[in-house]
């Protein structure tokens, strides 16, 4: 292949959805109800999915593994940016991860498309009698554009756009019957909910902006890694916080963001909310692919954590997982059921990140992204069967109306919990995943604290080569424990090596990587118990035993639209998980973990090498899905009188579940109350304080306007003005005083001024010698 | 006893303070006309007077004279006109009245 194909075809598909969500948004109403739906179908993800096959295609059979390394490194950069000296670069992210989540998104987000032209026909025109059938797929388009993008951005900086991004899409699709209560509350939740995550996760790309000078995921990499072994940036400074040290804030504060997408414990509260939107979005966006981001993400950074902050992600992980499923057995809605079943899962991945089990949380990842977006659709297919009911109380019997989606469902139910054949090489996806994140657990709480492993190390480092850091630590480990000596196993092809590139010692990973707390360890175990429990309880309410709702059976039905998707994700399911999907996790996990402070570690459990290890967790695991279905089958073969009973038996503990924990009472109390009670306080604050302060401000104004107004304008400038008007007034009424209209006085005053002048003169005229006076005096005789 | 200036200048301020009684205690418009002509008739006078005994042949005076008399004759054309235009507004010709120009 030419220079770059792989981005360009990976480039086309995630540009397709885009001009997929602009054609609906300018045209959607003018194509109508099927052709809008086809249009997402098709443009939105059949063109991804083609491309995506073909690169995945490519990539795993056609490029060897130095051929996919220099893919990799050589991988299309282009500046876009400087943010101050830090250039931003937009590019792909191009290894075997990136292939295989494109894949699995692409592959299950075309069927989730379809199975939505079927089902949105009788569910989008609810809002406000308008058609919104087109406005769907807009949405789902656009998501589509962003997950697509998130998988594929090299930066942290547009992971972090594409992020917030699918975050709205979310936000759009939870809310899309936005005009009943319920659908818009809930989205406001889940909104804001992740806004708490992403500030978190803003700290974290600050962090890393500022310490790492880099914002490219494997040039941040890499200076981590050489601030680690010289002391300096990040690791000199002295800042902690919690006890953590600046580091690992770094860690968390990525890690935060991956708690808000993926719904881990405090911040899980907007997840079983979510199911308000539409169920083929709930099936994709809140089962498959978004919740999954967060693990992406963590799965992105892993080389940027410290053990700290591993402890910290595997211990948020575990609580969620067994919180979670508790709750999940006392649910009767089939969505929220599945709901608390994702949330779960997605703590299993969490813990298995913490754990280091990089490659087997990524393995569950994508197999649980199959079972649970069929088991979604399944779902899906029952509510519009049954015209909307979604109580499990009153279904039942459904599996001779709709056999599709019941024996889909099954699959999905075994998938989910761990069914197979314990040692050997045959079980559904979580027989796999599942079973190797606890095997990975087992390992870091067990065989981490006993063993002396610097020494083992270096009892290693005589054997091989100083370059040679431990492949595959666990199997050895475990091995070592076992037969008394380091052993080498038969790997198979598919092993982490700890850190390629870096110098840190493997001595001074485990010397401050601290073994699992064992309770953790064990709550994943009586998880592991609890999930076939109510996977099968909601199975068998669902479908079998005596219809308890003779209307809701009567109208139950399934459409071809929506049962093919069922079946073709079943199909995935069962084939494509383990022999396409781990080799390829495994495959990046190389570079992807090289890491300078924590390990990956590969914990393939049910591969015959490896089985001594973990004999008895293998047993213990592998026939954990048996115990669990038989419970439940005895529960609930008669219906719901047992699980009644028990439930009045055990109703402390009942009530605390159906309540989950009061943890959204206890927000309400804390934060919405909190902040309605902080906006109060400020409120008081500004009503008193501020208003008080800005009153008397204008009062002072006002009397001063009122000075400068009355006394200095009014009396002032108006008074001399007026002034010179007044007195021009009364020496005009003066002088017109004399103008008395009567003729008489004219010719008085006349006279008397004339004669006064004549005075004047004569007086004058004799003391000057004036000589008109002379003239008279010469007059006379 | 010899006529001098003197009695003609006397007979002339006479006429003359008669003239300014006149214009100032008749109400009549044709009286304080007549007043007019008494106080211009007694400069006329003194005008011929003085041109009599001082003049020494010259007519300045003389002349003077018939100035004031034409002067008078076109000042009560002007005044009985005024006169009549002032009964026509007001229908009277006392000037006590008349006083709409006053300040």
């Amino acid at each position: 292949m030419g220079e770059h194909t792989y981005e360009i075809l990976l480039a086309a598909a995630v540009a397709s959805p885009l001009v997929s969500f602009w054609l609906l948004v300018f045209f959607g109403p003018r194509l109508g109800k099927p052709k809008a739906g086809w249009v997402g179908v098709l443009l939105g993800m059949g063109v991804p999915l083609i491309m995506g096959t073909i690169v995945m295609i490519g990539w795993w059979f056609f490029e060897d593994e130095a051929s996919r390394a220099a893919l990799t490194e050589h991988a299309f950069r282009w500046k876009w940016a400087n943010l101050g000296a830090v250039a931003v670069d937009i590019g792909v992210k191009l290894d075997s991860l990136t292939v295989a989540m494109f894949f699995m998104v692409t592959f299950i987000a075309f069927w989730i498309f379809v199975f939505s032209v079927g089902y949105m026909k009788g569910h989008s025109d609810e809002v406000s009698g308008q058609c919104k059938y087109w406005r769907f797929f807009a949405y789902l388009s656009l998501f589509g554009f962003a997950m697509l993008g998130l998988v594929l951005s090299s930066n942290l900086l547009f992971l972090f756009i594409f992020w917030e991004l699918v975050g709205l899409c979310s936000y759009l699709l939870i809310g899309f019957y936005f005009d009943k209560a319920f659908a818009s509350k809930a989205a406001m939740k889940a909104f804001i909910t992740n806004r708490v995550g992403d500030f978190g996760f803003l700290i974290g790309l600050m962090l890393v902006y500022f310490h790492l000078g880099t914002l490219d995921l494997d040039q941040a990499a890499t200076r981590f890694a050489e601030q680690y072994a010289s002391g300096t940036g990040i690791f000199a400074s002295g800042f902690t916080m919690f006890g953590w040290s600046l580091a690992t804030i770094m860690g968390v504060g990525l890690f935060c963001g991956a708690m808000g997408k993926s719904a881990q414990f405090p911040l899980h509260v907007w997840l079983p909310d979510a199911m308000a939107g539409p169920t083929p979005v709930s099936a994709l966006i809140h089962a498959a692919t978004m919740v999954a981001a967060g693990v992406y993400l963590v799965a992105r950074v892993y080389r940027l954590m410290t053990p700290d902050a591993l402890m910290f992600i595997s211990t948020i992980g575990c609580l969620t997982l067994t919180l979670m499923a508790l709750i999940a057995m006392v649910q009767v809605d089939i969505k929220k059921c599945l709901a608390y079943s994702t949330l779960s899962q997605l703590g299993y991945m969490i813990f298995g990140m913490g754990c280091g089990a990089w490659v087997a949380a990524l393995f569950h990842l994508v197999t649980h992204a199959f079972f649970k977006a069929m088991l979604f659709l399944g779902s899906g297919q029952v509510i519009e069967g049954c015209h909307h009911e979604q109580d499990m109380r009153k279904m039942g019997g459904l599996r001779h109306k709709m056999p599709f989606t019941c024996w889909t469902f099954f699959v999905g139910v075994l998938a989910i919990s761990g069914a197979g054949i314990p040692a050997m090489h045959i079980g559904l996806g979580g027989y796999f995943s599942k079973d190797e994140i606890l095997a990975v657990a087992y390992t870091r709480s067990y065989v981490w604290g006993e063993g002396d492993f610097s020494k083992h190390e270096a009892h290693e480092g005589e054997h091989h080569s100083s370059t040679s850091t431990v492949h595959d630590v666990p199997v050895q480990l475990a091995a070592y424990q076992e037969h008394g000596e380091p052993e080498h196993a038969d790997h198979g092809g598919a092993h982490e090596s700890v850190d390629a590139h870096s110098s840190a010692p493997l001595a001074l990973i485990f010397e401050h990587t601290k073994p699992l707390p064992k309770w953790m360890f064990w709550l994943a175990i009586i998880t592991a118990y609890i999930t076939p429990f109510y996977m099968m309880r909601c199975w068998w309410l669902t479908f079998m035993g005596k219809p308890r709702d003779e209307h809701v059976h009567e109208h139950a039905h399934e459409t071809p639209m929506m049962f093919i998707p069922l079946v073709v994700l079943a199909i995935g399911t069962v084939f494509a998980s383990y022999y396409l999907f781990r080799p390829l996790m495994a495959d990046a996990a190389g570079a992807a973990t090289a890491a300078p402070m924590v390990m990956a570690i590969d914990g393939d459990v049910h591969t015959p090498a490896i089985t001594s290890a973990h004999s008895w967790l293998v047993y213990g695991v592998g026939f954990a899905f048996v115990a669990g279905f038989a419970l439940a089958y005895l529960i609930y073969r008669d219906g719901l009188a047992v699980g009644d009973r028990i439930k009045q038996r055990l109703w402390p503990l009942h009530t605390l579940l159906v309540n989950k924990y009061y943890i959204d009472e206890l927000y309400e109390l804390v934060w919405v109350k909190g902040c309605v009670l902080l906006a109060k306080t400020a409120g008081f604050f500004d009503k008193w304080v501020v208003d008080l302060i800005f009153n008397l401000a204008a009062a002072i104004t006002e009397r001063l306007a009122s000075f400068s107004g009355m006394i200095v304008d009014k009396h002032g400038v108006d008074g001399v003005v007026n002034g010179i008007a007044q007195t021009s007034m009364d020496v005009a009424g003066v002088a017109s005083s004399a103008q008395t209209g009567r003729i008489r006085n004219y010719v008085l005053v006349t006279a008397a001024v004339a004669a006064v002048v004549l005075i004047c003169l004569v007086w004058f005229g004799t003391n000057s010698g004036y000589s008109g006076a002379r003239s008279f005096s010469a007059l006379s005789p | 006893m010899t006529i001098g200036v003197t009695h003609f200048l006397v007979v002339g301020a006479v006429m003359f303070c008669c003239g300014l009684y006149t214009m100032s205690t008749k109400r009549n418009a044709i009286g304080i006309l007549i007043g007019v002509e008494l106080v211009l008739n007694s400069s006329a006078l003194n005008l011929v007077a003085f041109d009599r005994y001082m003049g020494a042949g010259r007519l300045d005076g003389q002349i003077m004279a018939l100035f004031i008399i034409v002067l008078a004759a076109a000042e009560a054309a002007l005044a009985v006109g005024i006169c009549i235009n002032v009964y026509r507004n007001l229908a009277t010709v006392d000037v006590d009245k008349a006083t709409q120009l006053r300040g």
